[in-house]
């Protein structure tokens, strides 16, 4: 780690005013700092700053600086969103980590984690270990030949799902965007992660009002019971009418670059009974562009099956 | 059952390891590790790590620190810096000196150093093809065995003439020890005498091994260590920044404190091997076995310093066959070094053993519980010397009423979307001593002070010191206050091969003969309260003539502050007479999803024969944690080594080992049965045999579960998925 000047602003117009780069949780940051892989000079604690709040009277709203487990346990909020959060990480780091942090957070890809090796992601240009390298736990969807990690977070894998919107604000004003357009792919530029620009604060993360997403899971397939990124993921939401499935919500983790909205699934969904057949149907629907590596070929597969699964979790004793 | 000794301490965070240490004018050492698998170093620049803030010395191949190799019972151990080859990734080449921990890391990182590479072997698949035959061994045992019973010609007729056969080639990952506490030391000289305060197995080992390498006499090094935060087999051999702090010190006439970094563990140490092995079982039509053949390879360092002998532990000992091959090869690879682990040979060995015998089971539809029964050996195989004490039979029936085994079906059961499946295995140790020398002292308040250097990491030693001493000298536990972890002390208590408890036990019972022998000389000396009177000892008094005086009077009475002995105890004519070891039945219940296939360990139980057990608590958490291990190794633990030889999961973030939610209750039994053939306390091993069986048990169970037969761990997501 090196030496970095630490200041606490405690108004937003202070901290966009400052250069340097946000401290929430500092579960993300701190951590990279320490392995030399980020380096700010400047850094600024956010936490003092007014962005709390949860309110789930009309669909979810949480202010960026609310910690994974205060959401995770607030009623109200739907329960792929709580089940995402709390599948997440440890208890510990639940009670450290911001939403907004979370959705910011960096890949696992190890190559990434290791200065000592090269990768696009962190040094533009410099190559991706990875593609030939210990690609188990990497991408199979949206990558390019740049790179091919994975997006790591659980909760924007649920909140893609439900068509979240985070507020941003920097000098220039405030601006609204949907978490789905927020995350770019690597294409060939992995360096960008997302459309977040120099200076700017997420104060807000909304989800659209969904009645129906009650009825909705996140089922994390993972190495070990706890404690553990996920292999792959599902947020599934489901509007069941008279077992006919009349709308689905469906995006995947642990397999793609981005958190994955999968709409051809969705669409298969729709109009369809409730019965295996039809989960399997669709579920065949997602391995759609899936570009396995030498060590993740299975995780085709296991997308299918993790979709499945939590279809028939959200249908138990309804399935025909 | 008496508590850990040591636990208020630990619990309380006042137990002071190795690197809890802190002294004036200390300074810090960061190690530099080198970044290709193997070559020469042509150049190490150094100039601005030097020149870097706070930076008292950089030690480099090309500015090195003497160190010498010292040679002990183990062998050679290896110590840097001495020479420019790099023979892995992740070598200690250099040393930098600071006066704080962050410059020293920071100077680290500005080292610089350039090589001549050279071409690298390291895989298992890649190495098999130019496998060795391994040297010769240092402790002794056979690594190749040939055993035919009359009239067979070769093992292949042996097999061959069996009218069922199971074969198949089995492999285990190599993996870390991965202990809590990272290798550290800290060094200071004083007067011309070192101590080093650093985690280890046996404190006077480390004293030897740092003697010999900074070439000075024995009485000038010291090691202390009564608190480590875990070995298994890691920490017998002195660690790159404890010789490194010491020579350091000793060059700067300053404290060295030198830590790994948790990725520097992961390299700068040494793990277990990887292995390979091929199975062929004969049997005939009741599996009764006719010809059992193991053939193994293990990974090891390109200096071959280190065997994992898979064959002879397991298929040389556990079931009787008239006909037995077993052989061994090493692959040297370019990648870090290998060593003792937790049960070393048995635990992998017994994955693959054991594995084969369900799969023998299964092709004979026999209860896998029953064939094991019907083949256990009455001694090692093609030996004479029978088992001194064997009760796998009892350990067998309490498990598998305790399990619920009767109720396992052969194509395992469901419950819900899980597949539900019971596997089991035997495990089995041998039972051995190392020599250990105890010294014994009585006080004048009443108390019993017992010492030896060894080492308690985490086993429950320090305890159990106390509750013999206790016992021998029939007094309560809590009088005695145990001391572990000095070189000065005698020399015993190694914790390794599973002997800490009957090596030092049983000095202990001899020092506290010769103190009770001593204090009643003293007691019935001219002008002593018993002068003339036919006394004994008994309830930690001197008894006679009508009168007792516990022993704290007596000395008072006598002028004296304390009375000691020194018991010394040793192995002896009972390997004369007998084998021995400690035996067990393991059981787990696996749920694999129907859908997504993570497979996870619902129940576990172990019964075992391990003599006398001490102390139950303790015992149990050396069981416990094997088990556990047992369960990680099946499930989640592996090096994943890339081709260049870089770990590719060097840290706690990609090295998986089980979190509580993955490991449910474990149940553990023991049958009581102390083994007084091996040595007077009648206690036998407790800190490996738990690990031994526990892999195979799981991917039996994966198998009962889910019918698909993974012969290689860890047994991951992807060997379960079928499409
Ligand atoms: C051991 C471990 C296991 C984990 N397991 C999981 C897991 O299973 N699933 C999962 O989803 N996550 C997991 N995580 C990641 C964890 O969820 C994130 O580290 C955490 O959510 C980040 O939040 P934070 O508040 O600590 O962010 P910080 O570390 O404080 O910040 C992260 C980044 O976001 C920026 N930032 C923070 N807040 C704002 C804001 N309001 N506006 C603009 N920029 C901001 C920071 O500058 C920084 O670049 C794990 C982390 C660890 C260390």
């Amino acid at each position: 780690m090196r030496q970095f000047e630490l200041t606490a602003p405690t108004t937003v117009d202070d901290a966009l005013a400052t250069r340097g780069t946000f401290l929430a949780g500092g579960t993300t940051l701190v951590d990279l700092m320490k392995l030399d892989v980020l380096t700010p000079q400047q850094v600024l604690d956010i936490n003092g700053l007014p962005l709390r709040g949860i309110d789930t009277s009309d669909g979810l709203r949480f202010g960026a600086l609310e910690r994974m487990a205060d959401i995770a346990a607030h009623p109200g909020v739907y329960p792929v969103v709580s089940r995402a959060l709390l599948l997440s990480a440890s208890q510990q780091l639940r009670n450290m980590a911001s939403i907004g942090g979370n959705l910011l957070q960096r890949t696992r890809c190890t190559y990434f984690r290791d200065v000592a090796m090269p990768c696009n992601r962190r040094d533009p240009g410099s190559g991706c270990p990875a593609i030939t390298g210990a690609n188990r736990m990497h991408a199979v969807l949206g990558t390019s030949e740049h790179c091919v990690a994975t997006h790591a977070s659980d909760v924007a894998v649920a909140l893609v799902a439900l068509d979240a919107e985070i507020t941003l604000v920097s000098e220039d004003g405030e601006r609204v965007v949907a978490l789905a357009d927020f995350y770019r792919l690597p294409g060939e530029t992995p360096e960008v992660e997302n459309d977040l620009r120099p200076g700017e604060l997420i104060t807000e993360v909304r989800v659209p009002r969904l009645d129906w997403a009650s009825r909705s899971t996140y089922v994390k397939v993972r190495d070990r019971q706890s404690y553990e990124f996920a292999l792959c993921s599902a947020a599934v939401a489901l509007d069941v009418q008279d077992g006919q499935i009349t709308d689905a919500r469906v995006a995947a983790g642990g397999v793609a670059t981005v958190p994955w909205r999968l709409r051809a699934v969705e669409e298969a969904l729709r109009g369809k009974p409730v019965t295996l057949a039809s989960f399997e149907d669709a579920a065949a629907e997602a391995t759609e562009g899936v570009k396995p590596l030498a060590h993740n070929a299975f995780k085709g597969s296991l997308l299918k099956r993790t979709i499945i699964r939590a279809l028939l979790e959200l249908t138990e004793g309804e399935l025909r | 059952m008496t508590a850990r000794v040591d636990a208020p301490l630990k619990v309380t965070g006042q137990a002071r390891y190795g690197a809890d240490h802190w002294f004036p004018d200390m300074t810090y050492g960061y190690l530099v590790l080198s970044t290709i698998a193997h070559g020469r170093i042509e150049a190490m620049d150094v100039t601005s790590a030097k020149n870097a803030p706070g930076v008292i010395a950089v030690y480099t191949p090309f500015d090195p620190l003497v160190l010498h190799k010292p040679s002990t019972f183990l062998g050679e151990t290896w110590v840097p810096l001495q020479d420019r080859e790099v023979a892995y990734y992740g070598q200690p080449i250099g040393v930098v000196i600071a006066e704080t921990f962050e410059q020293a890391r920071d100077a680290a990182m500005l080292v610089d150093a350039t090589y001549e590479v050279l071409p690298a072997v390291t895989s298992m698949s890649e190495g098999m093809a130019t496998a060795e035959d391994p040297p010769p061994s240092r402790f002794g045992s056979q690594s190749a065995l040939e055993l035919l019973a009359d009239g067979v010609a070769s093992i292949e007729d042996a097999i061959a003439a069996s009218p069922v056969v199971v074969e198949a080639t089995y492999s285990t990952a190599p993996q870390n020890h991965a202990a809590m506490e990272p290798h550290s030391a800290i060094a200071t000289w004083e007067n011309g005498v070192l101590t080093v305060y650093s985690g280890n197995q046996a404190s006077n080992l480390q004293a030897d091994e740092l003697a010999g390498a900074l070439a000075v006499d024995g009485d000038r090094v010291r090691a202390v260590n009564p608190f480590v935060g875990g070995a298994f087999g890691g920490k017998g051999r002195t660690s790159a920044p404890a010789f490194l702090a010491a020579a350091a010190s000793r060059a700067l006439g300053r404290p060295v404190k030198a830590a790994l970094t948790r990725e520097q563990v992961f390299t700068a140490t040494a793990g277990r091997a990887s292995t390979v092995q091929k199975l062929t079982l004969g049997a005939d039509k009741n599996g009764i076995l006719i010809a059992v053949r193991h053939d193994s390879w293990c990974s090891t360092a390109m200096d071959r310093s280190f065997v994992e002998p898979t064959g002879q532990g397991t298929s040389g000992q556990y079931y009787t066959t008239p006909n037995l091959s077993l052989s061994q090869k090493i692959v040297p690879l370019n990648l870090p070094p290998t060593t003792f682990m937790r049960a070393p040979g048995e635990a992998p060995g017994s994955f693959a053993l054991e594995s084969a015998m369900d799969e023998l089971a299964v092709a004979l539809d026999v209860d896998p519980i029953e064939l094991r029964l019907r083949n256990a050996s009455t001694a090692p195989i093609g030996k004479d010397l029978q088992w001194s004490s064997k009760h796998l039979d009892e350990c067998f029936r309490i498990g598998a009423d305790r399990f619920g085994w009767s109720e396992r079906t052969p194509g395992g059961r469901t419950d819900g979307d899980w597949l539900v499946g019971m596997g089991t295995a035997s495990a089995l140790f041998p039972a051995g001593r190392f020599p250990a020398s105890v010294e014994l002292t009585l006080r004048a308040d009443g108390t019993a002070v017992v010492s030896t250097s060894g080492a308690d990491p985490g086993t429950g030693l320090l305890t159990v010191l106390a509750q013999v001493s206790g016992e021998s000298l029939d007094i309560a536990t809590d009088r005695v206050t145990p001391r572990l972890g000095h070189s000065t002390y005698p020399a015993g208590g190694f914790s390794a091969g599973s002997t800490g408890t009957a090596s030092a036990g049983t000095a202990v019972m001899v020092a506290a003969a010769q103190v009770i022998d001593d204090l009643l000389g003293l007691a019935t000396a001219p002008g002593a309260p018993f002068e003339g009177v036919e006394a004994s000892y008994e309830g930690g008094a001197v008894v006679g003539g009508g009168r007792t005086m516990p022993f704290g009077e007596l000395l008072h009475a006598l002028g004296r502050e304390s009375l000691t002995a020194t018991g010394t105890s040793a192995p002896g004519e009972e390997v004369t007479k007998h084998s021995f070891g400690s035996f067990g039945a393991q059981f787990c219940e696996v749920r694999v999803h129907r859908w997504t296939r993570e497979a996870r360990v619902t129940r576990m139980l172990g019964v075992f024969d391990a003599g006398r057990i001490i102390n139950e608590k303790t015992a149990r958490g050396q069981i416990a944690g094997g088990m556990i291990w047992g369960v990680s190794a099946a499930l989640h633990e592996a090096l994943e080594f890339e081709e260049s030889g870089r770990l590719a999961n060097g840290d706690f973030a990609g090295y998986l080992v089980p979190v509580n939610a993955d490991i449910p209750n474990v149940d553990v039994e023991f049958v009581h049965h102390p083994d007084t053939l091996h040595n007077a306390l009648g206690a036998k091993g407790v800190g490996e045999v738990g690990i031994v069986g526990m892999a195979a048990a799981v991917a039996n169970a994966v198998y009962n579960a889910t019918g698909i037969r993974v012969r290689h761990i860890p047994i991951t997501i992807e060997d379960l998925l079928i499409d």
